[in-house]
C-alpha cells in the first residue's frame, strides 16, 4: 500500500506531546481560506517553482531531471508516494529524543484521514515499535475512517474551526455537522483528544465562546490549543500557481491571551497557545 | 540591577573598566582609574613594573619561582588598592600583569628565542599558515578550592610549611617551597594592608571585619568564603598571570557556609546580596571570554548536588540579567528536572550563559584514562566546557585545522593559500585514481602536522615551569605538596597536554563533496574542482552554491559525511590520544573538538573548500554543522554528532545547538529544549550549549543596535553581547539563523 505525502518534519514541538516527527499527508477535503499549507490540499502531486531560489545551474533542462536534482530547492515536487515500510525507518531516526521528551509521531496534512487505511498500517507498525501516536485530524472524515486508526492512535489532535454551521461554511466551503459528531463520538469512546482552534479574526473570532460552550461538557480532552493565524504561506500560494485566500489581519499577542483565558474560564481545560 | 545599588553599579563597574570607552574584553588588564585607586595607597602602576625589574637585578642567582614570588610579593606590597562603601569587595589596581610584563616575558623570550629558536620559528610558522595555533597555556588549570576555602590562606602556608620541614629536599624541592612561602606570606600580609583600608574607610567595615577574619584562618561565612574566592583569583589572574578561569563548582564548595549562615539567622536575602556583588566583579572585569564557575555533579552517595544554592545562584544571575561569569552545568540522569527547566528558561529568554557537560561521559573518559570513579567523578570543569580531575594541570590551547591537510593533498603538499611547501609532497592531482587514495592521503598529511605539532609542543612545554613556576596553585594541589614540585613540572596529578581539533564538519563536507561529485557521478575532475577553489569559485559560482546547497552534509545525521566525520575522529584518536607530552611533565597527550576563535582566525588562512565555503570565510564550530549546513533541525545534529565517541576527546566535544524562538515557545517549547538536552547526554554526547534566534531579530538587531543592548549571543563557550562583536561575526550568527528549521 501507498500514500502521497509532501512532507516529513522532524523536531515539531507544537503537534503533540513531546518532541515529534509529523508527516504530512497530501489531500484535504476543507478549503480554510487561512490555509498555511496550500500544497497539501490536493492529493495529485504539484510542482512548485520559487523562481527567486533558482541557482540556475541547468540541471532541470537535463534528460531524466527530477526536482529532487534542483539544489536550489527551486522546483519542489510535493507529492510523493511512500510505502509504510519506507516512511518506518526515517520515522524511527529520532526515537531517542521521542523517548527522552514523552514524544513520538503524529500523522497529519492535509487530512491524513483521507488515506486512512494507509494510516492504519503505519500506525500499527509504529505502536509496534512502542511509538506513541497521534493523528492530528481535520475531522471531516467517515466514522469508518476514524474507527480504522482509533486503535492505533493515542491521541487525536481535532480542529475546531467553527461551531455554526454557516460560519464553517464561510471559513472552510463545508459544513460542520460531521465534524463535530465525530468528536462527540472519539470522546464517548474514551480517547484522549487535544483540541486545536485556529484563531483567524474577522473569520472566527465570533464563534470562540460558542467553540468554547460546546467543548466544556467533553470527558477526554487533555488540552485545548489556540492556533494564531499566520500569513507566512504566501509565497507557497505564488509557487504553487493557486490564488492566495489569506485573509490581511493578523492577531495580536494580546487578542491570542484574551482568546486563550475566555476558552480557559469556559471549558476549565489546560489551554495553550 | 537587581540586588544592586544604583550608585554600587557604576563605581563597580569602572573599578575594571573605564565604561565612557568602548569596551574591549581584551583589555581588562590595562585598568588605571586613578580617581578610585587613591596615590596615598600604593605605586603607581609604571613604578611598580620599574622596581620589580630593579629589584629582580639582585636576584638573579635565585631559582625561577624564588624570583617570582618576590616580585609578587613587591607588587602586593606596593600596588594601589581601593575600599569603598559602594562595593563589598576591595579592589586592586590591575597593571597589566606586572610579572608578565617583567619576568615572565623575558624568561619566555628567553626559551623560544635563545634556548629552542627552531622551535619558536616552527610555531610562529604554524600559526601564520593556519595550520596549528599554539599558545603556551597556564590557563586551563583549577585550583582545589575545597582546600582554599577549607584552610585559607594561612592554613595552606602551614602546610606548605610542615611538608617542606619534613624532610630534606633536592634543590628544585627548596625552591619550590620558598616560592610558595613567600607567595602565601605576600597574600597574607597583602590581605592585612586591605583590612587596615577598610577599616579606615568609612561604610567598609564589614568589610574590613571579614578581611581580618580570613586573614589567619579559613572563612566561616558566606561573605568570608566569597572573599577568599575573589581574593585567590584577582591575584592569581592579574598579578601571577595564571587564568584560572574558573570559581570551582560553587553550589557544591559554599554549601556548608550558605547552611551555616541560614542557621545563624542571616537573612538570605543578604547572601543573594553578596553573592550578587561577588557576580558583579567577574561582569566588571569583563574577561572577553567569561571567567567560568559550574554547578550540579553527583556528591559520593550518588545523590545530585543540585541544592538549594543552585537554584539561589541561577535566580540571582537571572535576575541581574549578566553574562559574566558563565556556568557550566553537570548534568546527570538524576539532575532535578525543575533546575534544568529553569537554566533552560534562562537560555530561552537570552539569558544563556549556560553549558550543560554530561557527567557521565566525562566520567566515562576520565576512566578510560586510568582514573578511579570516585576521582572522575569530582572532576573540574573549566575554560569553556572542558574538564579534568581536580588537581591536574592541563595544557590545552594547541588548536589544530583538519582542513588544511586537504589543501596539502591537493596540492602536492602545498598551502592552498600561500603556495608555500608544508612538509611532506603528495600527488599530482591526476594520480588519485580513486576517492580512497585521495583520503589515505589526507590521512598521510594530517598525520605530519599532528607529528609536528605533537614534536613542537613537548619541545617548549619541557619548559614552561622555568618560564612561569606556579606557586599559587601548587599549594593548593596535595599531590604537588607531597612531590615538592610545581603543578607544571609533574608536580599535578594529571599533566596533560591537549590537541583541540577544529572543523570537523567543514572536512567531512568537502570530502563528501569531493566522492561524491569528482569520483561517483563524476560530473567534474579533481583537476577542475581545485582550480576552482584556487580562484575561490570565481566564474563558477553556480558550482560553489551546488556545492553549498547540497544537503548531503555533517549535521543533518546523512550516513555519507557522518561516517567520514567518525572516521576522522577515530584516526585522529590513534594519532594522539595517549602520546607521552613533555618528558618534563610527564604526562599524555589527550584530544578536544573545540574551536573557541579559530574558526574565524584559521577560517581567515583557509582557502576554498570543496563544500562551497569560500576562502576566508568562517569555518565550522566545534562539533556543529558547517556554516548554515544544519538544515534537518536539531535532532539530526544531535544525531551526527553523538556518532562521534566523546569519551575519546577526553578534553571536550561540545555541540552548539541553533534554534528558532518559535520553536522553543511555551510549556511544550521547554520540554523540547529539555528532551534534546538529554537525549544528547543519553547518546553520550558531552557539552552542549545553545543560541534562541531568529534571522530576522538578529538582521534587525544589526541595523539598529540601540535596539537591541541587552541581546547576547554564545560565541563559543563563552557569551558576549551582540553589539560587542564585529560585523562579519555578526553575518555569521545571521547565517546560522537563517538555515534553522
Ligand atoms: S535545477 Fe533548480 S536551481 Fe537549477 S536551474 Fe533548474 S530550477 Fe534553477
Amino acid at each position: 500500500m501507498t500514500a502521497t505525502i509532501f512532507e516529513i518534519k522532524r523536531f515539531a514541538v507544537h503537534d503533540g506531546d513531546g518532541i515529534r516527527t509529523t508527516v504530512f499527508f497530501k489531500g484535504c477535503p476543507l478549503r480554510c481560506v487561512w490555509c498555511h499549507n496550500p500544497e497539501g490540499l490536493t492529493n495529485a502531486p504539484q510542482t512548485a517553482r520559487y523562481a527567486h531560489k533558482c541557482i540556475g545551474c541547468g540541471e532541470c533542462k537535463k534528460e531524466g531531471f527530477t526536482p529532487d536534482d534542483c539544489l536550489g530547492e527551486a522546483t519542489v515536487l510535493y507529492g510523493k508516494e511512500v510505502t509504510a515500510e519506507e516512511l518506518l525507518p526515517i520515522l524511527l531516526e529520532d526515537r531517542d529524543f521521542y523517548e527522552t521528551s514523552g514524544g513520538g509521531v503524529t500523522l497529519s496534512g492535509g487530512e491524513c484521514l483521507m488515506q486512512a487505511d494507509f494510516c492504519a498500517e503505519l500506525l500499527k507498525e509504529l505502536k509496534k515499535e512502542g511509538i506513541h501516536t497521534a493523528v492530528d485530524t481535520c475531522g471531516f472524515v467517515s466514522k469508518s475512517a476514524l474507527d480504522k486508526v482509533i486503535p492505533y492512535a493515542d491521541v487525536f489532535l481535532y480542529d475546531v474551526k467553527a461551531y455554526d454551521e454557516d460560519v464553517h461554511i464561510k471559513c472552510t466551503g463545508l459544513s460542520n455537522k460531521q465534524i463535530l459528531q465525530n468528536l462527540i463520538y472519539l470522546d464517548s469512546i474514551g480517547k484522549d483528544i487535544e483540541i486545536r482552534i485556529p484563531y483567524v479574526p474577522d473569520y472566527n473570532d465570533g464563534q470562540i465562546e460558542k467553540i468554547a460552550c460546546f467543548l466544556a461538557p467533553f470527558k477526554n480532552i487533555k488540552k485545548i490549543r489556540v492556533l494564531p493565524y499566520h500569513n507566512y504561506a504566501g509565497s507557497k500560494y505564488e509557487a504553487l500557481g493557486l490564488q492566495n485566500t489569506l485573509p490581511d489581519r493578523l492577531p495580536t499577542d494580546e487578542e491570542i491571551k484574551r482568546v486563550a483565558e475566555k476558552i480557559k474560564v469556559i471549558t476549565n481545560f489546560v489551554v495553550l497557545y | 540591577m537587581e540586588y544592586i545599588k544604583e550608585q554600587d553599579l557604576d563605581y563597580i563597574l569602572n573599578k575594571f573598566h573605564d565604561t565612557h570607552k568602548p569596551f574591549t574584553g581584551f583589555e581588562r588588564f590595562i585598568i588605571r582609574r586613578d580617581e578610585i585607586f587613591s596615590e596615598d595607597t600604593g605605586m603607581d602602576p609604571d613604578s611598580v613594573v620599574e622596581c620589580v625589574l630593579r629589584q629582580d637585578e639582585h636576584l638573579k642567582n635565585f631559582p625561577h619561582p624564588v624570583r617570582k614570588a618576590k616580585a609578587f610579593e613587591f607588587v602586593l606590597k606596593n600596588t594601589r588598592i581601593s575600599c569603598d562603601a559602594r562595593d563589598r569587595f576591595p579592589g586592586l589596581n590591575m597593571t597589566d600583569r606586572p610579572l608578565h610584563k617583567t619576568l615572565v616575558n623575558a624568561w619566555r623570550k628567553e626559551v623560544f628565542d635563545e634556548i629552542i629558536p627552531e622551535i619558536g620559528a616552527r610555531r610562529t610558522r604554524l600559526e601564520k599558515d593556519g595550520i596549528v595555533t599554539i599558545w603556551p597555556d597556564y590557563d586551563h588549570s583549577v585550583p582545589v578550592w575545597e582546600r582554599v576555602l577549607s584552610l585559607g590562606f594561612s592554613g595552606l602556608r602551614e602546610e606548605c610549611r610542615l611538608a617542606h620541614n619534613a624532610h630534606p629536599w633536592d634543590e628544585e624541592g627548596e625552591a619550590f617551597f620558598e616560592g610558595i612561602e613567600v607567595t602565601y606570606t605576600a597574600i597574607i600580609d597583602f590581605i592585612g594592608r586591605l583590612a587596615d583600608l577598610a577599616d579606615n574607610t568609612a561604610g567598609s567595615e564589614r568589610m574590613g571585619m571579614a578581611l581580618r577574619n580570613i586573614r589567619y584562618s579559613a572563612p566561616k561565612t558566606f561573605y568570608e568564603a566569597l572573599m577568599v574566592c575573589y581574593i585567590y583569583f584577582i591575584l592569581c589572574e592579574h598579578i601571577e598571570g595564571l587564568q584560572v578561569r574558573s570559581l570551582g563548582n560553587f553550589d557544591k564548595i559554599f554549601l556548608p557556609f550558605y547552611e551555616n549562615d541560614l542557621k545563624n539567622g542571616i537573612n538570605e536575602e543578604e547572601i543573594r546580596t553578596d553573592l550578587a556583588y561577588y557576580f558583579l566583579q567577574f561582569t566588571a572585569i569583563g574577561h572577553a571570554m567569561n571567567n567560568p564557575v559550574y554547578l550540579g555533579g553527583d556528591n559520593e552517595d550518588g545523590s545530585t548536588i543540585i541544592n538549594e544554592l543552585s537554584y539561589v545562584f541561577l535566580d540571582v544571575f537571572d535576575k541581574m540579567g549578566i553574562y559574566n561569569p558563565k556556568i557550566q552545568i553537570k548534568v546527570n540522569g538524576n539532575t532535578p528536572k525543575t533546575f534544568l527547566l529553569k537554566a533552560l528558561d534562562m537560555i530561552r529568554r537570552g539569558h544563556n550563559s549556560i553549558v550543560f557537560v554530561s557527567d557521565a561521559t566525562m566520567r566515562a573518559a576520565l576512566m578510560r584514562d586510568g582514573f578511579s570513579e570516585d576521582v572522575a567523578r569530582t572532576c573540574d570543569v573549566k575554560g569553556c566546557y572542558e574538564y579534568a580531575v581536580q588537581g591536574a594541570f592541563s595544557c590545552e590551547m594547541n588548536y589544530l585545522n583538519l582542513v588544511k591537510p586537504l589543501e596539502y593533498a591537493l596540492h602536492k603538499g602545498y598551502d592552498g593559500v600561500t603556495g608555500v611547501f608544508a612538509g611532506t609532497s603528495s600527488l599530482n592531482i591526476e594520480d588519485y585514481v580513486s576517492f580512497e587514495q585521495l583520503y589515505d592521503e589526507y590521512k598521510r598529511q594530517l598525520k605530519t602536522v599532528i607529528d609536528t605539532t605533537i614534536e613542537t609542543v613537548n619541545s617548549f612545554e619541557n619548559y614552561f615551569s622555568y618560564i612561569n613556576p606556579q606557586s599559587m596553585i601548587s599549594a593548593t594541589f596535595p599531590s604537588c605538596i607531597a612531590q615538592g614540585r610545581d603543578a607544571m613540572h609533574g608536580g599535578a596529578v594529571a599533566n596533560n597536554s591537549t590537541l583541540l581539533c577544529g572543523f570537523i564538519a567543514d572536512i567531512a563536507d568537502s570530502l563528501s563533496m569531493i566522492k561524491k561529485y569528482v569520483f561517483d557521478k563524476k560530473q567534474i575532475s579533481l583537476r577542475e574542482l581545485v582550480a576552482m577553489l584556487d580562484t575561490d569559485f570565481s566564474g563558477n559560482e553556480i558550482w560553489q552554491k551546488k556545492l553549498s546547497l547540497d544537503r548531503e552534509k555533517y549535521g543533518n545525521n546523512r550516513d555519507l559525511p557522518d561516517s567520514i566525520a567518525v572516521d576522522i575522529s577515530k584516526f585522529i584518536i590513534s594519532s594522539v590520544v595517549d602520546r607521552p607530552n613533555a618528558t618534563e611533565r610527564g604526562g599524555k597527550w589527550t584530544c578536544g573538538f573545540h574551536v573557541a576563535r579559530m574558526s574565524y582566525d584559521q577560517g581567515k588562512k583557509t582557502a576554498a573548500s570543496a563544500n562551497g565555503r569560500r576562502f576566508g570565510e568562517e569555518l565550522s564550530k566545534n562539533l556543529s554543522a558547517s556554516m548554515g549546513q544544519n538544515r534537518e533541525g536539531a535532532t539530526a545534529a544531535i544525531l551526527s554528532a553523538t556518532k562521534i565517541d566523546a569519551t575519546a576527546f577526553s578534553s571536550d566535544a561540545a555541540l552548539d545547538l541553533g534554534l528558532l524562538p518559535s520553536a522553543v515557545k511555551g510549556d511544550d517549547g521547554l520540554e523540547a529544549m529539555h528532551g534534546l538536552l538529554m537525549t544528547f547526554v543519553k547518546r553520550g554526547g558531552h557539552a552542549m550549549h545553545i543560541n534562541v534566534f531568529s534571522a530576522d531579530t538578529l538582521r534587525n538587531a544589526q541595523s539598529h543596535p540601540e535596539k537591541y543592548r541587552d541581546l547576547q549571543i554564545r560565541v563559543c563557550g563563552w557569551n558576549v553581547l551582540w553589539n560587542n562583536i564585529n560585523k562579519e561575526e555578526q553575518d555569521g550568527f545571521i547565517r546560522q539563523a537563517e538555515a534553522l528549521v
